[in-house]
Parts: structure tokens; C-alpha cells; sequence
């Protein structure tokens, strides 16, 4: 058993496809910069074997990271992070993150009489790292 | 999709009981199928059947050949796990593999070294020196090393702790399973086994209850768990099976899409062990 296994011993969510929440997984992995650009993905047999997954369900999440120009194939050796992919995906989050997220938590903070000084003091203050965008994309 | 194993019509009466009633399905190449059905469902002879240990009615066709009358010739390229540990106690890990060597043209002994060595098991250990998942993971390792087309499974993992059990899976998806092979696996721990199978069918009293892919089922078949105020609503799509879980009912539904159930209530698609019971209770009914 190799050391990842124990990092994402994966407890699947019923109401996601597996191989909806398996790209979800790679892309937090890209994310944190547990995979950077140019890594190799582990292989589709490996990952298969390890979560006792069938490699059909494997191959769809990854080919949905293909789909999407995060990953890319390379004949007879795999899948390889795209170079940039990182750079994109954090585009893209911040992107969602306005659009989305934002305005809700503006709603709240206008509900609950909050005020955006107090709430803004701490920010900035925490020293940032990879490890601080832990659990951003989980939901 | 080229069938591997076709089966039309097939029964098998034991007596008055038939064992095997009236059953066809095909299973193609590179699918994992797993058998569902409660004890004496016919699980067993139906395997037995296909391994061409038992003869039947009808028709039936395993990579193209008889298994009954050409059980020699299929032998080559299939293997089987049964829920009995079949090999012989007195037998020393060495004498297996030059036995297997000698009799089985599929058989690499390389390969089986270069499993057996990722093992704890010592070539001069003799079977029952073994613990149970050793004796386990002996039989896997020179199953694996046969050339096979087919793996039959028949509760391989009985008996087994969770931490062997996972092994065992692992390793057969590492070390054996490609698109070119096909696996059918019976057992009753069905949630250890949902996640790999493509194809999933279900068995009682002989006949087939169910048959379709894993890929399928989330189409065909939906849970919904209503409030009491929405129950009545949604009976109008007529549930083949009810249950209640704390305060609430739980609905499954065979071809009603989500769309129609809709905000009366949240919406899954059933996991394999509770649409069983829906299937088995339901048509009980």
C-alpha cells in the first residue's frame, strides 16, 4: 500500500457519480500542488486497484479531465497534468467563487447586520499557504 | 457487444426443484458481473452450469463452446474460486506450482513466483500450515497467473477480514483484470464489490429479477425519501417497493424519471443491497 492510499482513503458521496467525484479529487490535487504541472496521474490500473473501483469509472473521470484541458494523454505512458493547469483552475475558482459564493455570503452578511471592517481585520493577517485552501473545493 | 457467455433457456430441475428456471443472459469481454441472490437462489448451479460441472436445458454457450460436453477445451481458458477451499492440505506451495505447470498449458510459473513473492508465503509452507487468507491469497496468485479468459468468483472472500477481503479485490483488479477479460463474482457482501462490477444481475428462486449495467441502473431505478404530507403523491407513480426509515418512507421506483418526482422529497439512486430487497420484497408482494 503506497503512502497517497491513506491520504485519500475516499468515503464516496452518494449523491455524486464516483467518477464525478474522482476528477473533483485530481482537480483539489492540483489545486493544493499535491500535483503540479507535468506530473503524472497515478495509473488508471492503480487507482482501480487501491479504491476497488472498475477501471471504466476510472478512465470516465479522467477522460472528464481531458475534456476539460486540465489533463492530457500521452501515448503509452499515461495521463500528465497540462502545463498551466493550476494557473486555469485557479482562474477559474476565483471566477466561481465571485459569481457564486460571493453575492451569498454578501446576502448574509447584509441579513445578519455584520459588519465588513470587523469581519475584514483578520484577513491577510494568516500567512498563506498551500495548505490554506485545504477543503475549498469539497462542496 | 461480443458475448463471452450466452445463455438461453437455460434450467436445471433437481427433482421437483427447479434450481435453474428459464434463464438467459449474455455477458460481453472486459466486464465484471456480479451475481446477487439470496442462499439457494440457484447461484451456485447456475455457475456450475457455465463451468460445464453440471449439465442443463437449454441453451448454452461459453466462449463459444459447450461446457458440458467440451469442459476440456474450456478449462484452458477459465478459472474458479469456490466458496470451499479446495486445495489440498498436504500439498507444499512448491508441489502446486509444478503440478499446475505440468498440467495447465495456461500457466506461467514465473508469474506466480513474482505474486506468490509479494506474499508472506514460503514455497516450502505446506496448505494447512496456512492461515485462511493465505490459503486465499495462494489461490489467487495462481489463478492470476492462468491465462484466462474467465474468472468465476463464487463467494471468494468468505470467511476473510476486512483488511484481506480489500486485498484481495485490489489485487485482482491489479494483477488480472484487463478489458480482454471478464469476471463473475457471487457474494452476499455486496457493498464490497458495488464500485467494480460494470454489470450487476439479480437472481431468486432460480429466475432472473434483474439484469442491466451499473451504468444503467441510476436510469432505471430511483429511491425517493418523501414526507408523510408528500406520500400520497408520490404513490401515484406507482413504487414497487416501500420502506420506512425513521419517521419517513422510502420509495423505489422502476422507470419513473427524476424529473417527475421533483420536490416531493430527496431523490438517490438506490445502492445495490437495498434495491435487491426492494426487488426481492416488491415482487413478493
Amino acid at each position: 500500500m503506497t503512502g497517497a492510499a491513506h491520504v485519500m482513503d475516499p468515503k464516496w458521496n452518494e449523491d455524486l457519480p464516483i467518477y464525478r467525484q474522482l476528477r473533483d479529487r485530481v482537480v483539489a490535487m492540483i489545486l493544493e500542488g499535491v500535483l503540479a504541472d507535468g506530473d503524472a496521474l497515478p495509473s488508471v490500473r492503480n487507482v482501480a486497484a487501491e479504491y476497488r473501483l472498475n477501471p471504466l469509472t476510472v478512465l470516465k473521470g479522467y477522460q472528464e479531465l481531458v475534456d476539460e484541458g486540465l489533463v492530457e494523454k500521452k501515448r503509452g505512458r499515461g495521463m500528465f497534468v497540462t502545463d498551466g493547469a493550476r494557473v486555469q483552475l485557479l482562474k477559474d475558482e476565483r471566477q466561481r467563487f465571485q459569481d457564486k459564493e460571493w453575492p451569498l455570503v454578501v446576502a448574509t452578511i447584509e441579513r445578519l447586520g455584520l459588519s465588513v471592517k470587523d469581519l475584514l481585520k483578520d484577513v491577510g493577517t494568516s500567512k498563506p499557504s498551500s495548505g490554506s485552501r485545504k477543503g475549498e473545493n469539497n462542496d | 457487444m461480443t458475448s463471452l457467455v450466452s445463455a438461453r433457456n437455460v434450467s436445471k430441475s433437481f427433482g421437483a426443484l427447479r434450481a435453474v428456471d428459464d434463464v438467459s443472459f449474455d455477458i460481453g469481454k472486459g466486464r465484471i458481473m456480479g451475481l446477487i441472490g439470496p442462499n439457494g437462489a440457484g447461484k451456485t448451479t447456475l455457475l456450475k452450469a457455465v463451468l460445464g460441472l453440471t449439465d442443463c436445458q437449454g441453451s448454452l454457450s461459453v466462449l463459444g463452446l459447450d461446457p458440458f460436453r467440451q469442459r476440456r477445451e474450456l478449462m484452458q481458458n477459465i478459472c474458479f474460486i469456490a466458496d470451499v477451499a479446495v486445495l489440498p492440505r498436504w500439498i507444499k506451495v512448491s508441489q502446486l506450482l509444478d503440478f499446475l505447470q505440468s498440467v495447465h498449458p495456461n500457466f506461467s510459473r514465473d508469474r506466480a513466483e513474482e505474486l506468490l513473492a509479494q506474499t508472506n508465503i514460503k514455497k516450502n509452507s505446506k496448505v494447512r500450515e496456512l492461515s485462511k487468507g493465505m490459503v486465499t491469497q495462494l489461490h489467487l496468485s495462481i489463478i492470476t497467473a492462468i491465462d484466462a479468459k474467465l474468472l468465476v468468483l463464487d463467494e471468494p472472500t468468505i470467511g476473510l477480514d476486512i483488511i484481506f477481503r480489500k486485498e484481495f479485490y485490489g489485487n485482482l483488479l491489479r494483477d488480472y483484470f484487463d478489458e480482454e477479460r471478464t469476471i463473475i463474482i457471487t457474494t452476499h457482501q455486496v457493498e464490497e464489490i458495488e464500485n467494480l462490477l460494470t454489470d450487476v444481475m439479480f437472481i431468486n428462486d432460480g429466475r432472473i429479477v434483474l439484469d442491466t449495467t451499473m451504468e444503467d441502473l441510476p436510469e432505471q431505478y430511483v429511491e425517493l425519501m418523501v414526507s408523510p404530507d408528500n406520500a400520497d403523491k408520490a404513490r401515484q407513480f406507482n413504487p414497487f417497493y416501500e420502506r420506512d426509515v425513521f419517521g419517513k418512507q422510502v420509495m423505489t421506483f422502476e422507470g419513473v424519471s427524476r424529473e417527475q418526482l421533483q420536490g416531493l422529497g430527496d431523490l438517490r439512486a438506490p445502492d445495490i443491497a437495498d434495491l435487491f430487497v426492494a426487488k426481492v420484497k416488491g415482487e413478493a408482494a
